[in-house]
């Protein structure tokens, strides 16, 4: 938990999350309902909206910083990870959480992601998978179903999907979970545990698109697809057993923590905290840096 | 060089073998020097190979403040001729140089390999020998050098001596001995073989112990955290590699962070993103890297936030010549990251003065939220100079402008003001919360695709750096106001032209020199104005195109008669070169106009 999480003297509500910035989403979008349960999640967390950093990068879920009164970061194409980072070294009191698509997190900012979770910086990731880019009207997304015509596979994909639960599990992440916004209260839980894991986590959120999405993928074809990892009695702590369960993506929908490190390892920015402390002591004034070079 | 038997100003220009230790017996060298109080240089060079191969490096030594590496050598020492000549016009000989190389070679005097000139004097020592005979090895050899030197010369021999007992103290006495009776050997075989006409160096006019020893990234590093940089983000690429290397070892002490990124874009990233969140923050790099970190450099100004940027030029495009120094990349400095956009651009043109530029960077980076880009290049970054002490309190160092109580009742974030600087909060900052963004947006820093909105927004982004194009200050002009002949160079040629500036004065041309540590945005008026008097002259760069000279013409006028002289990267100029080409103007200027009239 973040250090200062524990003093909340205030309780918030979901509304305090909300900005009167309107979205811009499709009517249906999956992401309403992402957006909703990171108010309700930041309301369970209790922390101030100045002192949550939201960092995005591009696509239609990267807009969500901006419905929230947190501080938001609606920066670049595929690199809301390393901006984050940045800010969390930069300030580790802040509360980050990064967000954006399936395109933005495993295409182009794919190469980020390993670092990230090995670097283990307490952020929370929730990519909102959708499996299709849906900003530039519909083209293959790195999450696309191999066969599924679209704009750019007018006869159908010819590749394998990306698996993001397996790759953040095999790169070694200490939170993996998954939601879908046909379980609000379900996925704002699992958004609030990710939050208060202290380290790197990550929650991928089945979030239908409602224009380019078939019937198959959206909310209400969740509904009868769901399963809860829990109900399976699946054991969080054990990840081998989530890697397994983590094999069936794309073909089921299993929501709740696949996996939740039960000793969590110290996160990079306590190390970095660690490592000021040790050598505060030893820095000359600023203004003397200099006397390092003399020839004496 | 006087001829009357002392001097003021000595090149030695050493080449060896990996193992030869010809670079610690350069440094072994600007170290005493410098301890001497000597203004002292010294560049390096070697092959491709990480370890082995060739390797090389210059120091220069004078009584006067050293400009730049020097042209022709004073003394040439090679300890193996096939190595020494893959250097070439980097150790360059003429008849003024005294050679000295390894009598193991087995090479005559009159034998060496150095097509078309006769040295002054040549000596085949026994380097290796002498080594073997003091210490059992031949590892001693570097240490002979510098016996040869301090004999010959007269520098440095208590210094050397104190150097050699600082470095070997660790590894044992009888080390330390063994490197004294090679330094001695290597004095006494230069008093026994005295040269035809002794050259002994001036002593030094400063104390001892009163100058620093460092290169342009160590400098650039320091600067940066004295001007209060908190956050590193970067990735390793030659020649910028060592600004992040000083972070790693300092940075923390100051409370600061650094991070080591998986790639170039991600090492902005995280600098964009401590910016955001409030700390002063920067990344450096070489040409490679700038152009993957250009879409971050957009992001950065649209969203106004203050960031330095390094970028230690080197040979290009792509990997180029990674090891030599060119100006470059001033183009893709200046014009890259697509839209419309102004990034300031500084350059400095010596270790000394990257400390200025540095601080200077932050400065303006700060004040107007804007990234600022450090052009320096491999030469600068990776010499070393002896620098005489900076007086660190008089520079004033800038913060960005918070917004105050008042400002954050409503706050808005890219507010429009009158000098365009609108109050930035960060995260942590209660009521200043909004959204940064690399989409356009209005003042409340909501998103829009409003033309009126993007034409006032970029009005402001473009009025805020307007107060730049008339910082005298940034721009160092010398010579009489009314002067015919110009220089114009930047960078480590600067200090080049810096000499030539001085050598055509004292021959009477009548020559002013502007050096610019601002590169762009292009001051209009400074240019006009300096260039009012000018009738010939020379924007004097170390690249194919001629860069600044190209963008000064794109922005400003620039008389008919100046001109680019340009070279290639990893060519470097001789002061004498750009000498010679005023004295070829001066001329041109002195034909009578009926001349060329008759001519047609």
């Amino acid at each position: 938990m973040n250090s200062s999480a524990a003093a909340t003297l205030h309780t918030y509500q979901a509304k305090d999350f909300k900005s009167d910035l309107k979205p811009i989403w499709c009517p249906g979008c999956g992401d309403f309902g992402v957006v909703q349960a990171i108010y309700r999640a930041l309301a369970g967390v209790g922390r101030p909206a100045h002192e949550i950093a939201f960092v995005s990068g591009i696509g239609c879920s990267s807009r969500i910083p901006g419905y929230t009164t947190a501080y938001g970061f609606n920066s670049v194409h595929g690199r809301a990870l390393p901006i984050a980072q940045g800010i969390k070294l930069a300030n580790p009191d802040l509360l980050v959480l990064v967000a954006g698509g399936d395109g933005d997190g495993f295409s182009i900012g794919g190469g980020h992601v390993p670092h990230a979770v090995r670097r283990n910086i307490d952020i929370t990731y929730i990519v909102m998978d959708n499996q299709i880019y849906g900003l530039t009207k519909g083209q293959l997304s790195p999450t696309s179903p191999r066969g599924l015509k679209t704009v750019t596979s007018e006869y159908g994909s010819l590749e394998e999907p990306v698996n993001p639960l397996l790759y953040m599990l095999a790169y070694g992440a200490h939170f993996v979970a998954q939601g879908t916004p046909a379980d609000m209260v379900g996925l704002a839980q699992v958004i609030e545990e990710a939050i208060r894991y202290p380290g790197f986590s990550f929650v991928n959120v089945q979030s239908p698109c409602v224009t380019y999405g078939g019937e198959e993928v959206q909310v209400k074809a969740h509904r009868a697809q769901m399963k809860s990892l829990v109900s399976l009695g699946h054991d969080s702590g054990d990840r081998l057993a989530a890697m397994g369960l983590a094999q069936s993506y794309g073909r089921e929908l299993h929501t709740g923590v696949f996996y939740k490190d039960p000793s969590p390892p110290p996160s990079f920015d306590a190390l970095v905290r660690e490592r000021q402390g040790a050598l505060a002591g030893k820095a000359v004034p600023r203004a003397r840096i200099l006397d390092a070079f003399m020839q004496k | 060089m006087h001829l009357h038997g002392t001097m003021d100003d000595l090149v030695v220009g050493l080449a060896g073998s990996g193992g030869d230790g010809i670079v610690s017996a350069g440094e072994s060298l600007i170290s005493a020097a410098g301890y001497e109080g000597y203004s002292a240089m010294m560049t390096k060079s070697f092959g491709s190979q990480v370890r082995g191969g060739e390797s090389s490096c210059r120091v220069r030594i004078s009584t006067h403040r050293v400009q730049n590496p020097g042209g022709v050598l004073d003394v040439a020492i090679a300890l193996n001729w096939e190595d020494f000549l893959k250097f070439g016009a980097e150790l360059p000989v003429s008849g003024s140089t005294i050679v000295i190389y390894e009598a193991k070679t087995g090479i005559a005097p009159g034998a060496i390999p150095l097509v078309g000139v006769s040295p002054k004097e040549v000596f085949a020592v026994p380097i290796m020998e002498m080594a073997k005979q003091a210490t059992g090895t031949d590892k001693a050899k570097n240490t002979v050098v510098l016996g040869l030197i301090a004999g010959w010369f007269g520098i440095g021999r208590q210094a050397i001596l104190r150097g050699l007992e600082k470095r070997f103290a660790k590894k044992g006495a009888a080390l330390v001995q063994a490197n004294e009776r090679a330094f001695i050997l290597g004095e006494q075989f230069a008093k026994e073989h005295p040269l035809a006409t002794p050259r002994v160096m001036d002593r030094p006019v400063g104390e001892p112990g009163k100058k620093m020893l460092v290169d342009g990234n160590d400098m650039c590093a320091a600067a940066s955290i004295f001007a209060g940089c908190e956050f590193f983000g970067g990735y390793p690429i030659t020649p910028s590699t060592e600004v992040m290397q000083f972070f790693t070892r300092e940075v923390w002490k100051y409370g600061g962070a650094v991070l080591q990124a998986e790639d170039e874009i991600a090492g902005i990233g995280a600098a964009v993103g401590a910016s955001f969140a409030g700390k002063k923050a920067m990344t450096a790099t070489s040409g490679p890297g700038l152009a993957l970190k250009t879409e971050m450099m957009g992001l950065a100004s649209i969203a106004e936030l203050p960031l330095v940027i390094v970028d230690v030029q080197r040979g290009g495009p792509s990997t180029g010549i990674p090891t030599k120094p060119e100006q470059s990349d001033l183009f893709t400095a200046a014009f890259s990251a697509h839209g419309d956009v102004l990034r300031p651009i500084l350059a400095p043109t010596s270790v000394s003065d990257t400390f200025d530029v540095t601080v200077e960077a932050f400065n303006i980076a700060e004040r107007y939220q804007t990234p600022v880009i450090i052009l320096s290049d491999q030469e600068v970054a990776q010499r070393k100079e002896t620098v005489d002490p900076i007086d660190t309190a008089r520079f004033r160092i800038e913060e960005r402008r918070l917004p105050t109580e008042s400002e954050l009742v409503d706050y808005a974030r890219f507010r429009h003001t009158e000098d365009g600087v609108s109050p930035i909060s960060h995260p942590g900052m209660k009521g200043g919360n909004y959204q940064g963004a690399g989409i356009e947006h209005n003042e409340h820093a909501n998103p829009t695709a409003s033309g009126s909105v993007h034409a006032a927004m970029n009005a402001k982004r473009f009025r805020k750096l307007s107060p730049l194009k008339t910082r005298h200050d940034l721009f160092h002009i010398e010579g009489s106001a009314n002067a015919k002949l110009a220089l114009v160079a930047w960078g480590s040629v600067a200090g080049i032209c810096r000499e030539a500036f001085m050598q055509a004065t004292a021959e009477g041309l009548d020559v002013k020199l502007l050096v610019p540590w601002l590169l762009y945005p292009v001051a209009e008026d400074i240019y006009r104005e300096f260039f009012a008097s000018v009738r010939a002259g020379f924007v004097v760069e170390l690249s194919h195109q001629g860069q600044l000279y190209r963008i000064l013409r794109m922005f400003t006028e620039v008389p008919a008669g100046v001109t680019s002289f340009v070279r290639d990267g990893a060519n470097p100029f001789q002061p004498r070169e750009v000498v010679a080409k005023l004295r070829g103007a001066a001329l041109s200027l002195q034909q009578p106009a009926t001349t060329i009239a008759w001519e047609e």
